[in-house]
């Protein structure tokens, strides 16, 4: 599946209104929970996973985009869970960042997880797309634009 | 070209997905009615990794990993071809390259002589952003040779059960 077979409008959260870095993994980890029931102990392996990452080295990249991401054993498939902030946040990088693409990978189909990754990096090598989608409003906005 | 077939040396395309091994399913088909040669290529996209960890988005560590787990997942794939076809009496020939997967695969259509790309599910056209091409959408617009699009539907995998 490609990146925009996996965008969904209910994993979109604009506003995010943390300020920390941890309380937005939580949040993005929790908009994908909720929609998938999963229960507070997968929860909790998600956010350990992608946070562990975090430490090893901030996925936080110019122009203020963030993509936080983990393998995680017990996913069938792939999932992407897109934030904006009004508030541009320390990430652990060299620039504050306000958007984020959290992508959880299951481990059956890696090719699969890299070619996302790689097309969220091609889309946000376009300062227009960038600048667009950091003055989107809602979640509504920031799905079109993947759409245009 | 094989008897009145307008082609001899079909090549396809294989990425892990659900699509490309009704692909091969097809491929396979197509083989066994024409006698056609078969060719069944995986790319490692060594390309799409290096980028990662240009971006920084991936640590040299993650791209060890995933070059692992993807040179498993092509040999799984490759091996899952050569069953399938071996049980339709068919020979293939299992390539796993490394790089861009559209740049291999037109190099590889170029060095072989092939003259038939099949490739599995095409993406709909949903995006003008040109950033969203996917590899199989890259290799359709820009193969030399004619291109098969088999869709992913269960009529293949239904035609393939019925041959023997």
């Amino acid at each position: 599946m490609g990146l925009l077979e996996i965008i969904d409008k209910d994993l979109i959260i604009n506003p995010l209104t943390s300020v920390k870095r941890e309380d937005i993994i939580r949040d993005l980890v929790g908009a994908y929970c909720d929609k998938e029931a999963l229960d507070e102990d997968q929860r909790e392996a998600i956010v350990r996973a992608v946070i562990d990452r975090e430490l090893i080295a901030s996925t936080a990249m110019e122009k203020g985009i963030a993509i936080p991401h983990a393998k995680i054993p017990f996913l069938k498939k792939s999932a992407i869970v897109i934030g904006v902030s009004r508030i541009p946040v320390d990430f652990g990088g060299s620039e504050k960042s306000s958007i984020f693409f959290l992508v959880l990978a299951s481990q059956e189909n890696p090719t699969e997880h890299v070619q996302l990754l790689s097309s969220i990096a091609r889309l946000c090598s376009s300062d227009v797309f960038v600048r667009m989608l950091a003055s989107s409003r809602s979640a509504d906005e920031v799905y079109q634009l993947f759409f245009d | 070209m094989t008897g009145n077939v307008p082609f001899s040396d079909m090549l396809v395309y294989l990425d892990g997905s659900e699509g490309s091994m009704s692909a091969a399913m097809y491929a396979v088909l197509l083989a066994k009615g024409t006698g056609s040669r078969l060719h069944a290529l995986y790319c490692i996209n060594t390309k799409a990794l290096g980028d990662l960890v240009k971006a920084r988005i991936f640590i040299n560590q993650e791209k060890a990993e995933y070059m692992d787990d993807m040179g498993k997942d092509a040999r799984r794939h490759i091996r899952h071809i050569e069953k399938l076809a071996h049980s339709k009496g068919v020979e293939v020939t299992g390539v796993i390259v490394d790089g861009s997967p559209s740049a291999e695969v037109l190099r590889y259509i170029k060095d072989n002589h092939v003259d038939l790309l099949v490739l599995g599910s095409v993406n709909m056209i949903r995006s003008r952003r040109e950033e969203l091409t996917s590899e199989s959408d890259r290799m359709l617009r820009t193969s030399p040779c004619p291109v098969l699009v088999a869709r992913d539907d269960e009529s293949i995998w239904q035609m393939f059960e019925e041959l023997d």
